[in-house]
C-alpha cells in the first residue's frame, strides 16, 4: 500500500515537473515575443520573468533526480550486457546482483554526501541568484533522489533474488502505435 | 598509469552489466577516496552543478517533442506525403522510407524514435505491397539513424554541452551531411529495388500530392520553427526545444486529434523517464571528465600524440576506429559523453575543427546503432518487423556499407560539415 502511493507520487512528480518546466520556458518565449509588439507592451513590461530560466533548470534537475529512481524501477538505465549474457545462469545472477548492489552503494554514498551538504547549507541564508529561494531547499533533491534511487536498487535486487525477474524497458514499444502495424490508410487514397 | 587504472576499473565495472552511469560514478568515487587529495565534498556539489546549465535542458525538451511526434500521427502524414511523391519509382516505398526518415529526423532528435515512428507504419505496408521483409527492415533501420545527424539531434546537443561548442553551429553542420547520407541510402535502395524488380506503385496525381503535403505541413513547420528560430537568433536551442514540445503537443492533440488529453500524462512520463536516464548519465559523465581533467589525462594523451608526430590523417583514423569499437559495447549517448571530453582537447591540439569532430562522432554513433551487438536500431527494427536479430543484421548490410563510405567522406572532407555553418557566419 505504502509502496503503491510512493510509486504514484514519483510518477506524478516527474511528469508534472516535465510539463511545468516546458510551460515555463514556453511562456517566457511568448512573453519576450509579445513585449516586442506595441499593443501588448504596456501589459507585459511590468511582468518580469527573468527567473524563468532558473526555475526551469531547477525543476528539470529535480525531475532528473527522481526520474533516475523511477528509471531503476522500470529498468531504463542502459548497461553493457554483452558479456553477462554469455555467462552461466548462476554466475549471471550473481554478477547482476553485484551490479545492483554497486548501484545501491553508489547512490547511498552520494545521498549521504548530498545530505551533509544540505545540512551545511541549512544554517546559512544563502539563496539562489534569481528566484532567491533558500539554496538548501534546491539542493535537497540530491539526498532525496539518491536515497530513493538506493531504495529502488535494493527493491529490484530483492525481486530479482526471489523471482529472477528484472524490470526491462523496450525502446521499440510505443503505446498507441499499431502493434501489428496494420495501417491501410497509409499508402494513400490513390492506391485504393 | 592512473589513466590505465581509471579505464581498467571503469571497463571492469561496466562489464558486470550495471548501468553505465553507475560505473562512471563508482570509478570516480573509488579513485577520489583512495588516490587523490581532491576534496570529496566537491563531488556532491558537482552532481547538482553538472546539470545547472541551460543548454543541457534542450535534451528533455527535444525528447518530449519527439515523444509527442512519435505517437501523434505526424509520421503517418509524412509517409503519406513522401509516398505520393516517389512511390512510382523502383523501390518506391523504400525511397519513401528514406525520405520520411530524413523528414522525421528533421523534427525529432533521436534515431530510435525515427525507426519506431516510420518503421511501425511503413514496414508492414511494404510487406503488404509485395516487398521482401528484409528489404523494408534494412531500409528503415539504417535510415532511422539519420535521426541523430539531421538537426535537431540529441547527440549533437550532448556534444555541444560537453565541449562547450555552439549547438546552433553543430545543428547547421549536420544538415549537409544528413542530406548527402539520405541521398546515398536512397541510391542503394533504388539500386537493390531496380536489380530485383520490386513492385512499383501507381503514380500519384499532383492534386493528391498537394493534398498530402497540406496534411503534412503541420509537422513540417517544426523544421522551420526549430532551425529557422535558432538560425534567425529568435531563440536559443533550449527555447526552440521547449517551443517545439508545446507545438508538438498542440498539433497532435488539437490539429491531428490522434492523442487524447488523457494520454498526455503517459507521454510526459515516458519522456521524463527517458530524459532522466540521459541526464543521470550526464551527471556522472561530468564527474568522470572532472576526474580526467584533474588527473590531466587528456593533456598527457595530447602530448603523447604530438611527440609521435601523428599526422591528422592517422589521428582521424584512430578516432574512428576507437569510436567504432566503442559502438560495439555501449550506447551512443554514453560513448559520446565519455569520449567527447577526452577527444576534444586532443583534436583542437592537432588542428581538427571542433564542429567537424562533433559531426564525425555523430556519424560514428550512427554506424554503431546499425550493427550488433548493441545497435539499438536493429533491435527496434527487428521488433517491428518480427525478424530475428541475425537476419536483420544481414538485411542492413548494403546500407551499412554505404554508411561506412559516408563515414570516410565525413572524416576526410571536413568542408562537407563546415561549409554551411561557415556560409551562415555561425562558426
Amino acid at each position: 500500500m505504502f509502496l503503491r502511493i510512493l510509486d504514484r507520487l514519483e510518477e506524478i512528480l516527474i511528469a508534472g515537473l516535465m510539463a511545468a518546466a516546458t510551460l515555463v520556458i514556453f511562456i517566457s518565449v511568448v512573453h519576450r515575443f509579445g513585449i516586442g509588439y506595441r499593443v501588448l507592451y504596456p501589459y507585459l513590461h511590468d511582468i518580469h520573468i527573468s527567473w524563468a530560466q532558473e526555475l526551469a533548470i531547477y525543476m528539470l534537475i529535480w525531475m532528473a533526480k527522481f526520474g533516475a529512481a523511477y528509471g531503476v524501477r522500470t529498468g531504463i538505465h542502459v548497461g553493457v550486457d554483452v558479456l553477462i549474457n554469455h555467462l552461466k545462469p548462476a554466475s549471471r545472477k550473481l554478477t547482476i546482483l553485484f551490479g545492483l548492489f554497486c548501484g545501491a552503494l553508489f547512490t547511498a554514498i552520494v545521498g549521504t554526501m548530498g545530505a551533509k551538504f544540505v545540512i551545511g547549507l541549512y544554517g546559512t541564508d544563502q539563496t539562489t541568484p534569481d528566484l532567491e529561494i533558500p539554496s538548501w531547499f534546491v539542493y535537497l533533491c540530491i539526498p532525496l533522489g539518491s536515497y530513493l534511487m538506493c531504495f529502488r536498487f535494493l527493491q529490484v535486487a530483492w525481486v530479482f533474488w526471489k523471482t529472477d525477474q528484472l524490470p526491462h524497458h523496450d525502446p521499440g514499444h510505443v503505446e498507441g502505435l499499431p502493434e501489428d502495424g496494420h495501417d491501410k490508410t497509409l499508402v494513400g487514397d490513390h492506391l485504393q | 598509469m592512473n589513466a590505465a587504472l581509471i579505464f581498467g576499473l571503469l571497463f571492469g565495472l561496466m562489464l558486470t552489466g550495471m548501468p553505465i552511469s553507475i560505473s562512471l560514478g563508482l570509478t570516480v568515487l573509488a579513485f577520489l577516496f583512495t588516490m587523490t587529495t581532491v576534496p570529496i565534498t566537491s563531488v556532491g556539489l558537482k552532481l547538482f552543478t553538472g546539470l545547472d546549465n541551460f543548454g543541457i535542458m534542450a535534451i528533455p525538451f527535444f525528447i518530449l517533442a519527439g515523444t509527442f511526434l512519435t505517437r501523434g500521427g505526424v509520421a503517418r502524414r509524412m509517409i503519406h506525403f513522401t509516398t505520393s511523391l516517389v512511390s512510382h519509382w523502383p523501390g518506391g516505398l523504400g525511397l519513401a522510407g528514406v525520405a520520411s526518415c530524413a523528414m522525421f529526423a528533421a523534427i525529432a532528435g533521436s534515431s530510435v524514435a525515427t525507426v519506431v515512428a516510420i518503421g511501425s507504419i511503413l514496414m508492414p505496408a511494404m510487406v503488404e505491397q509485395g516487398f521482401p521483409k528484409r528489404f523494408g527492415a534494412g531500409v528503415i533501420s539504417t535510415s532511422g539513424a539519420l535521426g541523430i545527424l539531421v538537426p535537431p539531434s540529441i547527440i549533437l546537443v550532448l556534444y555541444g554541452v560537453s565541449t562547450n561548442s555552439s549547438i546552433g553551429a553543430l545543428f547547421m553542420a549536420g544538415i549537409m551531411p544528413g542530406v548527402i547520407l539520405a541521398v546515398m541510402l536512397a541510391v542503394v535502395t533504388w539500386f537493390i529495388a531496380w536489380r530485383n524488380d520490386y513492385p512499383r506503385l501507381p503514380r500519384a496525381s499532383w492534386s493528391e500530392r498537394f493534398k498530402a503535403f497540406r496534411e503534412a505541413i503541420w509537422g513540417l513547420m517544426l523544421v522551420v520553427i526549430v532551425l529557422g528560430g535558432i538560425y534567425g537568433g529568435i531563440f536559443t536551442p533550449t527555447e526552440a526545444a521547449a517551443t517545439a514540445a508545446v507545438y508538438a503537443f498542440f498539433i497532435t492533440v488539437f490539429v491531428y486529434k490522434e492523442l487524447k488529453l488523457t494520454d498526455v500524462p503517459k507521454v510526459l512520463l515516458n519522456a521524463a523517464s527517458l530524459s532522466a536516464m540521459l541526464l543521470y548519465i550526464i551527471t556522472n559523465a561530468v564527474l568522470f571528465s572532472f576526474l580526467m581533467t584533474s588527473e590531466q589525462i587528456p593533456q598527457a594523451m595530447a602530448a603523447w600524440i604530438v611527440d609521435r608526430h601523428l599526422s591528422l590523417w592517422m589521428f582521424l583514423l584512430v578516432v574512428n576506429v576507437i569510436l567504432l569499437m566503442a559502438g560495439n559495447v555501449m550506447d551512443p549517448s554514453s560513448i559520446l559523453l565519455i569520449m567527447a571530453p577526452i577527444l576534444f582537447p586532443l583534436a583542437t591540439r592537432i588542428g581538427v575543427d571542433p564542429i567537424h569532430l562533433g559531426v564525425l562522432m555523430a556519424v560514428n554513433m550512427e554506424v554503431g546503432l546499425c550493427h550488433p551487438p548493441v545497435g539499438l536500431n536493429l533491435y527496434v527494427g527487428s521488433g517491428i518487423a518480427k525478424m530475428g536479430i541475425s537476419e536483420i543484421t544481414i538485411a542492413v548490410l548494403p546500407w551499412l556499407g554505404a554508411m561506412l563510405v559516408f563515414l570516410a567522406m565525413v572524416t576526410y572532407l571536413p568542408q562537407m560539415s563546415l561549409w554551411l555553418p561557415h556560409a551562415l557566419g555561425m562558426h
